[in-house]
């Protein structure tokens, strides 16, 4: 049995509290690792990723360094010379949702950590300057995204009345997603109240038999929700053998995929339409 | 020939169009729109020829593979430009050939099958959950595959590109 100390680490970290910790900066260095490891995990970042960022910076630091990825949690363990001796220190997976911007920016702070050799304060300094990036304007996202879905339609063979049915009813469905997951309702609540209004705005297409493609408009209203990235991500981390991240991130996106599919469902029994 | 020409162009606009969109739900940096929605339009529009019957017309899941290959090659050798990893640039260029349709139609399929005891009707909706399933669960295998083998030959690219 190895002689691991696990330090009793608050969110933040500042000096002071670093040293009255018995494993000296160790503890400092694990409980930035591990917060930085836990945010990247959160903006949806692979294993990989996590993995190599958290070790470039760990080598910088001059500690040895393991980490050990589940889906929700994680566990960043730090030592000088002896394994036994490690320092470990466990964090939640930070809850922030899926961001590249994120993932960009604290991947660019592994690489200053790493070559311009800042010392931790810096670091944790800059880390929490990045904690608090803004998300993109809700607007800018509602407009790309309905424009998005609709080009989506046309991709399918939609035409132009389609495209604009698509428009119309993604804005509806992806305001209401902003305003639920705004005021914290479940996800999966949230995924099937949306494709149940998107569905049912773009079934107008087939009950009042406007434009060619009533049906692509119907099929492809719904798409905008989705999980891309977690589906990308879960094979991503099979390939790289981290087999229960890649199983929690596929199920993730699986019962989001049934939620919306029964919300699509409903809402075209609703409209007295067969699937 | 110049309409098949025009409607690879419009394919590949329209994908660009999605892809900016579809990846501002997740954060995209501004900086990264322009290269993302390029490599998409390539991607898509080289998925698109693929399938074309006139070209031989070859199965959706050998297309995206070779499509998704071509954004990652593309995403490792561009990505350091905009100073983003890699995986910034050719998550928001696959989100367009995610098979969508698919997976909703695997888990609508899913409630059919409950909903029909007769055999016969039952075997049918057995068969579009399993056609449907496993379209979709290939297809974004051979993407995620064929995106991913440009990372692991350019490994050292691809992971310094925000240095």
């Amino acid at each position: 049995m190895t002689n691991t100390s696990i330090c009793n680490i608050p969110d933040t970290v500042t000096v002071s509290e670093t040293e009255t910790c018995a494993g000296g900066d160790l503890c400092g260095i694990a409980s930035f690792l591990a917060d930085y490891a836990a945010l990247l995990s959160g903006c949806g970042a692979t294993c990989i990723r996590i993995e190599k960022n958290t070790r470039r910076m760990a080598r910088a630091l001059d500690v040895q360094f393991d980490i050990f990825i589940l889906p929700a949690h994680l566990t960043v363990s730090v030592w000088r010379g002896d394994s036994c001796n490690a320092v470990t220190a466990m964090r939640k997976t930070a809850p922030c949702g899926i961001s590249f911007n994120l993932n960009a920016r604290l991947s660019r702070l592994s690489w200053e950590v790493a070559d311009n050799h800042l010392d931790l304060d810096t670091a944790i300094r800059r880390f929490d300057k990045i904690r608090e990036t803004e998300p993109t304007g809700w607007k800018e996202v509602l407009i790309l995204t309905s424009l998005a879905n609709a080009s989506f339609c046309r991709l399918f063979g939609g035409d132009f009345v389609a495209m604009l049915i698509v428009f119309v009813s993604t804005m509806a469905g992806f305001r209401l997603k902003q305003i639920m997951l705004e005021h914290k309702h479940d996800v999966r609540l949230t995924f099937l109240c949306c494709s149940f209004v998107s569905a049912v705005l773009s079934a107008g297409g087939h009950i009042f038999n406007i434009g060619a493609t009533p049906e692509i408009a119907l099929g492809t209203s719904v798409l905008y929700l989705i999980p891309g990235v977690p589906y990308i991500n879960s094979v991503s981390d099979l390939l790289y053998k981290h087999y229960l991240c890649s199983f929690g991130r596929f199920m993730d996106a699986v019962i989001l995929t049934a939620c919306l599919s029964v919300g699509l469902c409903a809402g075209m029994l609703i409209m007295g339409l067969d699937w | 020939m110049d309409s098949i020409f025009i409607n690879i162009i419009e394919d590949g606009v329209f994908a660009a169009i999605a892809a900016i969109g579809f990846s501002s739900i997740s954060n995209t940096p501004r900086r990264a729109y322009l290269m993302c929605g390029l490599i998409a339009a390539i991607g898509h529009s080289i998925r698109y020829v693929l399938m074309l019957p006139a070209l031989g017309g070859m199965h959706i899941i050998a297309a995206s593979t070779i499509a998704s290959f071509v954004i990652g090659i593309l995403a490792v050798l561009f990505a350091g430009r905009i100073k983003c990893p890699a995986e910034v640039c050719f998550f928001p260029a696959l989100l367009p050939m995610i098979p969508g349709m698919y997976a909703y139609r695997t888990i609508e399929a899913l409630i059919s099958c409950l909903g029909h005891v007769q055999e016969q009707a039952f075997s049918h909706y057995l068969y579009l959950l399993a056609y449907n399933g496993l379209t979709c669960a290939f297809i974004i295998l051979g993407m995620v595959i064929g995106a991913t083998v440009p990372v692991f030959l350019l490994k050292k690219l691809s992971f310094t590109a925000t240095r």
